[in-house]
């Protein structure tokens, strides 16, 4: 009994940091809302409503906490090997991109098609991200910048791709792909949302993020992410491990692309990955970088995302206080280090000079 | 249509165009030579930028007067970025994700409160912005004229900043300071120089760059504030930073290089060369990351790069 | 009675619970040179840091030619006349002499710098103490003893009259240092008081009028040193004990080759030529010692000989099988086991647990894992085992690598590189920043290992170790070998190799 209540303890001392971070910047964004005028209790009723208040809403939330999660999964692994990998937003496009092709073009019965196409998906964006870590690997170039770029890069792409060569022959010239067949639709499991099987297989991929750190590739891409000397001293060859780092999580970027496309849009949109990209690296902070950390962060921030639509909807708030709300999540996530800075200081201060005293004493 | 590329018209449109839109790039970059000179890697270029626009913009149409709205452009950036010299340099947080966490915040706070001042209208709310200079003889003379001498004042301020911030590095006791401290903050400590102090000042000279560079976009070309406006170019200072490898004349080459590809985009699309127009769009880009990984196999980033600095208590 | 430069009284410094300073006393008289003396790890540097200003004691008092001051900053101690030259430099590589010099200092021009005047007041300075330096030259392009002449004349310049000196001696060859000390007799002469902190003997009997040995964090005394002083007299307070070092080193049967090296050629991270067409072998159950001054071509001779860094030109083999041209992980595989110089940034991955850092270079071994998933089981009770075996002193095996101190880093290094077994190691400065215990135990194992068979390349810059320790000593000087001596040779005979003087009858590989 004594154990489970420490292993409860300590999961409560790791998260409180987390939920400071988040009150505070709701603080914050409280205090923005009353210079703007509005009334922050008003406003975040609606935003927990708008996620949470209904079954239907609570879908909704499931619905877009799924690509974050797993988009969130894939820029954990780079984060941890150190690799900054910026470019979800891009790699999710491209994914989505290559799954409605071959959606679209390969004539292949269900139980093949959503494999090949989940494959589709993760090549198409593990080598949108390999393309950067090839870069980083080979030619020093900060990932940070590349990726981002690539992001511009194929949101551009993608913009081009939907009015020009895969254009919806039915749409009318609007840009977007044509529909893919509706058997293909992945199936809803809860009647009257859109909450689809993708939840099924997004927790499914998290699970085996779990167990991939207890892989021999997972402590290899850790160690590069502790220190490539060391890992290159211990012979891990680290430019290939980079490129392969930045495939996995650009891979699963991608895949969280499938999962929207199959899940719930059904072709490609301008809009596809509607924002997911940044959203997710303050997802995968928030969690830790730990799969567990990130299911939690996701669907608080998926909540954030729905709530704050209807918000906009309903009260007229602009989505960009869920923004604001964001970053400042980020940054008093990260600055939780000071409070521990600052305690050890003065526990060392103290305990020296408990010791010096004692030493005086000892030889005087 | 082709034909039209290869007039003297298009020419001299385009290389005038490309010093235009070289400002917003360069601007900022000049600010980060300081900053990543001094071992700060300043990724939230992008929301100060934003922040920057807005404050000019603000400023400008409040008191009418834009030299007040410039004014509060720099002093927005300076403060927006001291929340990124307190992360890297105080919290000593990883200086990529508190970057990208500023950029975020910029983006959406800069949005929020040009909202929550202006309100949602038909028509967004305009300023008359800083217009060209006419010189007396200069501005008409053929080609050059155009090109040189046809500019608002903040273009040729920031060909002043240029030779300013290359003197200030090079030739004085701070900007000694600043190189010292990006190459071995320890030394710098033990000759009595206040690291920190000087990484403070550094990146809030980085911000007051950026906040200028923002005023530049909505008080020096458009005449508004739109919330994409900066559109990834405070990244792509940063890439043209390392680019420059840190000088500030190298900087101007490469802020030129890309404001010419900006300013080419714009006009092959206005003549219709039938290459799709979004290839255009993202050819900035592509040659940023061309840019970066031709450069930085060979740079020599300061030593002491993005490597947060305590006093070692063993 | 002659006035005291600096007098230290009951100064106590704590880091994290150790006790570096405990209730030490410190004179030093005007125009004098006293010797701090002390093994790694007695607190002279940690002393010598607080009187520079970037400690803080916990308690104590400080007076400064009479009069009692609070050291709080190196910018407060530089303004009354103390100044120190660190162990590692303090020098801005891409920068200019003058550039380094001027840093922190104000200038006349304000707010330009003024370099045209400091550079000529430079020349007289070096002038007048015989430090030679181009003060137009970048750091980068100096060699380490010319650096250490702008460090001097950097204090110097700041009107310096209490100088100290963190173990000068260790970067440069015994005759470099004999010109460092006709250097500080000038200064003497001309009333400047200086501390020297060492740990060689032979730098404090050969220039101070008196020493202070610390052991432990604790005063053990201060004499005069006069012309009977011996260095039995000075060992015996620094450690105790009569005799430092006793090791039980039989030559053992010589066996086969197993390391050969042939005219290995490698450039180094700046694009310089570090090794020139160096050759060396290593036999099984011998200690080849490598003496050098430090940046001679020790580190990338270290790296070709494991695989990390790429040759121009040369063979490297390892009975018989040729790894040229391969990757570290073959190096691994085939038996090269290496103890870096660095142990934080290159032996161990510090935030990862004990259990971690035991098998970093083998964890994808069927041993450890089963089929692609790590074995934690194992893994754990090979920690255990290896804590036991090395009587290594942390709480548990999952306690992180960064929270155990030097000693016991040096050791978990030291169980994973001897564990797998190897046919040669490379040891480069394995005792460096050790304390007394551990570099004993360090120095032990190697010899063990040696008895067993094993070859052992020892790489390190105290003459003391090598000498011990080596059955052949090579000296490396400027990426080649510059002689291999016996180990019975001379300091004088290694020291003038070590300084580039071609010897005459000296076996060459």
């Amino acid at each position: 009994m004594l154990k489970v209540w420490a292993i409860i303890k300590r999961i409560l001392v790791s998260i409180l940091p987390s939920v400071v971070a988040v009150a505070l910047a709701f603080g914050v964004g409280a205090l923005l809302l009353l210079v703007a005028g509005k009334h922050p209790g008003e406003a975040f009723l609606t935003l927990f409503m708008g996620a949470l208040g209904s079954p239907n809403r609570i879908a909704e939330t499931l619905v877009r906490a799924v690509p974050l999660m797993i988009l969130a999964l894939g820029i954990s692994i780079a984060f941890k090997s150190q690799i900054w990998n910026i470019g979800g937003d891009g790699q999710f496009m491209m994914g989505a991109t290559c799954a409605v092709f071959v959606g679209l073009n390969l004539n292949l019965p269900l139980v093949l098609l959503w494999p090949v196409t989940f494959l589709a998906a993760f090549i198409g964006g593990g080598l949108w991200g390999g393309l950067a870590g090839l870069m980083r690997a080979k030619f020093n170039a900060n990932e940070v910048i590349t990726t981002l770029m690539l992001n511009y890069i194929a949101m551009h792409l993608l913009s081009w791709l939907i009015r020009g060569p895969m254009i919806d022959p039915l749409g009318q010239g609007f840009p977007q792909t044509a529909l893919l067949a509706q058997s293909v639709h992945l199936p809803i499991i809860f009647g009257g949302t859109r909450l689809h099987f993708g939840l099924v297989i997004g927790l499914l991929i998290m699970a085996a993020g779990y167990f991939f750190w207890r892989t021999t590739v997972g402590l290899k891409i850790e160690l590069v992410g502790e220190s490539e000397h060391v890992a290159r001293y211990c012979g891990i060859q680290v430019p290939k491990t980079i490129i392969l780092t930045m495939f996995i999580s650009a891979g699963l970027a991608g895949i969280a692309g499938w999962n929207e496309v199959f899940g719930v849009q059904y072709r490609l949109l301008d809009d596809i990955s509607s924002g997911f990209g940044n959203l997710a690296i303050v997802v995968a902070l928030l969690g830790n970088l730990h799969p567990l950390g990130i299911v939690i962060s996701a669907f608080f921030f998926a909540a954030l995302m729905v709530g704050g639509n209807t918000m906009q909807l309903m009260v007229g708030i602009p989505f960009s206080l869920v923004t604001v709300i964001q970053g400042l999540v980020i940054i008093f996530v990260i600055s939780r280090v000071v409070y521990t800075q600052w305690r050890d200081r003065l526990a060392i201060r103290r305990f020296n000079s408990g010791v010096s005293g004692q030493s005086s004493g000892r030889s005087h | 249509m082709q034909s039209d590329v290869l007039t003297v018209g298009f020419l001299v449109s385009l290389l005038a165009g490309a010093i235009r839109l070289s400002i917003p790039i360069l601007l900022p970059a000049l600010g980060e030579i300081f900053t990543q000179r001094s071992g700060i890697l300043n990724l939230g270029l992008e929301g100060i930028m934003l922040m920057g626009a807005l404050g000019g913009f603000a400023g400008t149409f409040f008191t009418h007067n834009l030299w007040i709205g410039l004014l509060c452009a720099v002093l927005v950036g300076m403060l927006f970025s001291l929340i990124m010299a307190f992360l890297s340099i105080t919290v000593k947080a990883n200086q990529v994700i508190a970057g990208t966490a500023l950029t975020i915040l910029g983006t959406g706070l800069s949005a929020f409160l040009f909202r929550a001042i202006f309100g949602i209208q038909k028509l967004p709310p305009q300023v008359e912005s800083f217009q060209p200079l006419k010189f007396p003889i200069l501005t008409d003379i053929p080609v050059l004229g155009p090109i040189f001498f046809n500019h608002n004042i903040l273009v040729y301020l920031t060909f002043v900043l240029v030779i300013v911030t290359a003197v200030v590095l090079e030739k004085t006791t701070f900007g000694l300071k600043v190189r010292a401290v990006g190459e071995n903050p320890k030394a710098a400590d033990s000759k009595g120089i206040h690291v920190q102090l000087v990484r403070y000042i550094c990146v809030a000279i980085g911000g007051a760059y950026a906040g200028l560079g923002g005023a530049f976009l909505s008080i020096g070309f458009m005449n508004t504030f739109l919330d994409r406006m900066v559109s990834g170019r405070g990244f792509i200072a940063v890439a043209v930073v390392i680019f420059a490898r840190w000088n500030p004349y190298r900087a101007l080459a490469a802020a030129l290089l890309f404001g010419g590809a900006d300013a080419l985009q714009m006009r092959l699309q206005a003549i219709g060369v039938p290459i799709p127009h979004q290839f255009l769009l993202a050819l900035p880009y592509v040659l940023t990351i061309l840019v970066l990984v031709s450069v930085s196999k060979k740079a020599e980033f300061p030593a002491a790069y993005t490597l947060p600095y305590t006093r070692a208590e063993r | 009675m002659q006035e005291l430069a600096v007098k230290m009284q009951e100064i106590t410094k704590v880091f994290k619970g150790v006790v570096a300073n405990d209730c030490v006393d410190f004179q030093l008289k005007k125009a004098s040179i006293n010797g701090l003396l002390g093994e790694n790890g007695a607190g002279k540097t940690t002393l010598m840091n607080i009187l520079f200003g970037l400690y803080q004691p916990e308690s104590g008092t400080i007076s400064v030619n009479g009069t009692q001051v609070v050291i709080d900053s190196p910018s407060k101690a530089m303004s009354i006349g103390i100044g120190m030259v660190h162990q590692h430099f303090m020098l801005v590589r891409p920068m200019t002499v003058t550039e380094n010099i001027m840093l922190g200092m104000p200038s006349k021009r304000r707010p330009f710098l003024d370099t045209a005047r400091v550079e000529s007041e430079l020349i007289e300075l070096s002038q007048r103490y015989n430090l030679k330096v181009d003060p137009k030259a970048r750091i980068w392009q100096l060699s380490v003893g010319e650096q250490q002449r702008v460090e001097i004349l950097s204090v110097l310049y700041r009107g310096t009259e209490i100088l100290i000196l963190d173990e000068p001696t260790a970067v440069l060859t015994p005759q470099e240092a004999n010109h460092l000390f006709d250097v500080l007799r000038i200064m003497r002469t001309d009333g400047k008081s200086i501390i020297l902190i060492s740990h060689k003997l032979e730098d404090v009997l050969a220039i101070a009028n008196e020493v202070t040995v610390l052991r432990d964090g604790q005063l053990v005394g201060q004499a005069q040193v006069t012309a009977e002083t011996t260095k039995r007299d000075l060992t015996n307070m620094m450690v105790g004990r009569d005799v430092l070092f006793k090791f039980d080193n039989q030559d053992s049967a010589l066996g086969k080759i197993k390391l050969v090296a042939e005219g290995i050629s490698a450039k180094n991270d700046k694009g310089l030529m570090a090794l020139n067409k160096i050759s060396i072998s290593l036999r099984a159950g011998e200690v080849v010692g490598i003496a050098g001054v430090d940046g001679n071509g020790q580190k990338e001779l270290c790296e070709v000989l494991t695989g990390l860094r790429t040759m121009l030109s040369g063979k490297v083999t390892l009975n018989g099988k040729d790894l040229t041209e391969r990757n570290p992980k073959e190096f691994i595989k085939s038996g090269i086991a290496h103890i870096p110089e660095d142990r934080h940034k290159t032996g161990l991955a510090l935030n990862f647990s004990l259990s971690k850092n035991f098998i970093l270079k083998e964890f994808d071994s069927s041993r450890f894992s089963r089929r692609g998933f790590l074995n934690f089981k194992a893994i754990k009770e090979n920690a255990e085992l290896r804590m036991a075996e090395y009587k290594i002193k942390a709480k548990e095996h999952g306690v992180k690598a960064k929270d155990l101190s030097g000693g016991n880093q040096q050791k978990v290094i030291l169980a994973r590189e001897l564990s797998s077994r190897p046919e040669v190691i490379i040891a480069n400065q394995p005792t460096r920043g050790l304390d007394i215990g551990a570099t004993e135990y360090v120095r032990q194992k190697l010899l063990e290992e040696k008895a067993k068979g094993v070859g052992v390349l020892l790489i390190s810059a105290d003459l003391e170790e090598i000498r011990q320790l080596s059955d052949r000593i090579a000296v490396i000087y400027e990426g080649r070998i510059m002689g291999i001596l016996d180990k019975s040779a001379s300091i004088e005979q290694i020291g003038l190799l070590m300084a580039g003087v071609e010897a005459e009858g000296v076996e060459v590989c």
